[in-house]
């Protein structure tokens, strides 16, 4: 649920890294972080115990400023990946505008990345998300690995899902930006109708997508 | 700060929220020192949050303003007589402040949440818990309910068994009693046969006397139908007949002592007497294998039930019966000790292993073949006992015998 503050004329917007531990959901941010050229691009602030797991969330603040003078604010976090965490997911995932579900492409993960995703079925209907209409999609990171699923066969699982499927190798870049382009398409369809991007801000949703990813703020017709 | 904003780790932080906690003189002291000016520091509406004037102040610069930043736009400013970059270091360094402090209450509001949502958690599943407790007390009490009817039911059907085992033991007597009244009842049938062809002979002898015939003609007819013999032999018949109905009256008398199992009159009764009618009644069962050996003292009369009693030394005499394969030895002793009589009963049986020994008097145990008993004999017997306030103990040897010893306090009736 994007937080509209008229006094500030600032939108905040919530993203959710979600997915079973050691998916890459904190890799995904930091290579967002190096990628991303938007305007307003703010620390990583990351909560992680000494051995590199995140403890608590891992947060990346990003914006940019439309032409009519809305602040767009984006909130990217991620979840503790480990199952105890679960109160710390369900309350990271509480009021989230959309979600990647980052899942491990290596065989043996693919029970964790089912438990994870059950998970996240779950959590979503607890903090009250509509999990049918809640913008998402799927990532299958570490693609540069050995023993991995196939893609066909991941296309072929999520086949009948309504969700978009991408491809990753987070560590060096490839595929998060086109993620987080999936997600963006599909967040500005949920918000538009009630923010009114198009008619008030005279925000496309390539513009929309564009701020944030290039920075580009030229008009498109 | 709404309630929603209240309950959320990641609301927007606000200047005076990331301030809170930062000893802020000595923050402003140090920004006094660095700056060499009055500071002021203002939120994003220009109210002032915190000031520090300085006594003597000479304006060297003029009054700028520069923001303070928090995660991407201005939450605040800070306000100096200072160059604008000294003044931008110095905003540099509370932004410091700002994001470690923003980091330390995102984390420790995410806890408490947590905290408070695992509480909730917790409290549900008790009450859910509790719900189920009562749910299982409630089955718990028809439950229980429910073993207590069943309980009942299985008592009378033992109570059923029970008697049913009394009649068995003497059911087993049927067939040898029979066979001991079926004998003498053939000899006397025989014989009355033989008396009814006497009787022809005679009906000849008396017409020939009334037709007034010689006595030589009678002398003839005399030895022709060997009446000497038959005066004779009319003598044997009587005799043996008689002795024959005595022999089913005996047994019957015993019987119709030994039978009253259902009769719940208590009497005094002489323990002996009682063993005799036992042993002679079930005699023609055992007699082909088992010795019976009878020392009885003189005890007196007591108290109890004869019938029952009776079933219990027919049950024991029986096992001693069972015990033995061939030919064996059962000697019953009676006497006093104390003030209590004592029965005991020695079987030169196969005797019982000690394994099955603890288990005897349990209902059902039974060492016997299928059909041979349902192994309530002893326990019967243990009640019987138990309700004339004796004692029954069993010792045995395997392949040597078997001792059992019954005391009975000797009690009278009270009148």
């Amino acid at each position: 649920m994007a937080i509209h503050d008229e006094d500030s004329n600032k939108l905040t917007i919530k993203l959710v890294y979600y997915g079973p531990a050691m998916s890459g959901k904190t890799t995904n941010i930091m290579r967002l972080h190096d990628l991303l050229n938007t305007d307003l691009k703010g620390e990583i602030m990351m909560m992680e115990t000494t051995n590199d797991r995140t403890l608590f969330f891992d947060l990346l603040p990003l914006g940019f400023t439309t032409s009519s003078g809305l602040l767009v604010k984006f909130k990217v976090y991620t979840v503790p990946g480990q199952v105890v965490h679960d109160s710390t997911r369900k309350a990271v995932l509480s009021r989230a505008d959309g979600v990647v579900f980052v899942a491990d492409s290596q065989l043996s993960q693919s029970i964790n990345n089912g438990q994870s995703f059950e998970n996240l079925e779950a959590n979503a209907n607890r903090v009250g998300l509509d999990f049918d209409s809640l913008p998402l999609v799927i990532q299958y990171n570490k693609r540069d690995l050995t023993d991995i699923i196939s893609e066909t066969e991941v296309q072929q699982r999520w086949q009948q899902a309504p969700w978009p499927v991408t491809f990753s190798n987070a560590i060096n870049g490839s595929g998060v930006v086109e993620t987080l382009q999936a997600l963006l398409s599909q967040v500005y369809n949920q918000l538009n109708t009630e923010f009114k991007f198009l008619d008030q801000h005279n925000l496309t949703q390539t513009e929309f997508i564009n701020q944030l990813i290039t920075g580009d703020i030229s008009h498109q017709t | 700060m709404s309630i929603e904003q209240a309950l959320s780790f990641d609301h927007e932080f606000t200047l005076q929220e990331l301030l809170t906690g930062v000893n802020s003189s000595k923050l402003l002291q140090a920004l006094l020192t660095n700056l060499d000016s009055p500071v002021r520091i203002l939120d994003t509406h220009d109210k002032c949050l915190f000031d520090i004037e300085l006594d003597q102040f000479e304006e060297k610069h003029p009054l700028k303003k520069t923001p303070l930043y928090g995660e991407l736009e201005p939450i605040g400013y800070i306000e100096a007589y200072a160059p604008l970059p000294s003044l931008q270091s110095a905003a540099q360094l509370i932004q410091l402040i700002l994001y470690s402090n923003s980091r330390y209450l995102m984390a420790s509001d995410l806890h408490i949440k947590t905290q408070r949502d695992d509480y909730e958690e917790l409290q549900r599943r008790n009450a859910a818990l509790e719900t189920s407790k009562v749910k299982y007390k409630k089955l718990a009490e028809s439950l229980d309910l429910r073993v207590k009817q069943q309980v009942k039911v299985i008592e009378t059907a033992q109570l059923k068994l029970y008697e049913n085992e009394k009649l068995a033991s003497i059911g087993r007597l049927a067939a040898g009693i029979a066979h001991e009244i079926n004998n003498p009842i053939g000899f006397i049938r025989s014989n009355l046969t033989s008396t009814e062809s006497y009787l022809n002979a005679l009906t000849k002898l008396d017409a020939a006397l009334k037709t007034g015939a010689t006595n030589s003609y009678i002398l003839k007819l005399w030895e022709e139908e060997e009446l000497n013999y038959m005066l004779e032999d009319l003598e044997d018949i009587l005799k043996e007949s008689i002795d024959g109905i005595d022999r089913v009256a005996a047994i019957v008398k015993d019987l119709k002592s030994f039978s009253r199992v259902n009769d719940a009159d208590e009497e005094d009764a002489d323990i002996n007497e009682i063993i005799r009618q036992t042993v002679h009644i079930c005699a023609p069962q055992v007699q082909n294998k088992l010795e019976v050996i009878l020392d009885l003292a003189d005890i007196p009369l007591i108290f109890c039930h004869p019938a029952e009693l009776g079933q219990v030394f027919l049950s024991l005499l029986l096992n001693a019966a069972d015990a033995i394969a061939e030919k064996g030895k059962v000697k019953i002793t009676t006497g006093i000790n104390e003030s209590n009589i004592c029965i005991e009963m020695r079987d030169t049986g196969c005797g019982i292993s000690e394994s099955d020994l603890s288990h005897i008097f349990d209902p059902f145990f039974t060492t016997k073949d299928v059909g041979q008993g349902i192994g309530l004999g002893l326990t019967v017997c243990l009640n019987i006992i138990k309700a004339h306030k004796g004692s029954l103990n069993i010792i045995s040897k395997l392949d040597k015998g078997t001792l059992v010893t019954i005391c009975l306090p000797i009690q009278h009736k009270k009148y």
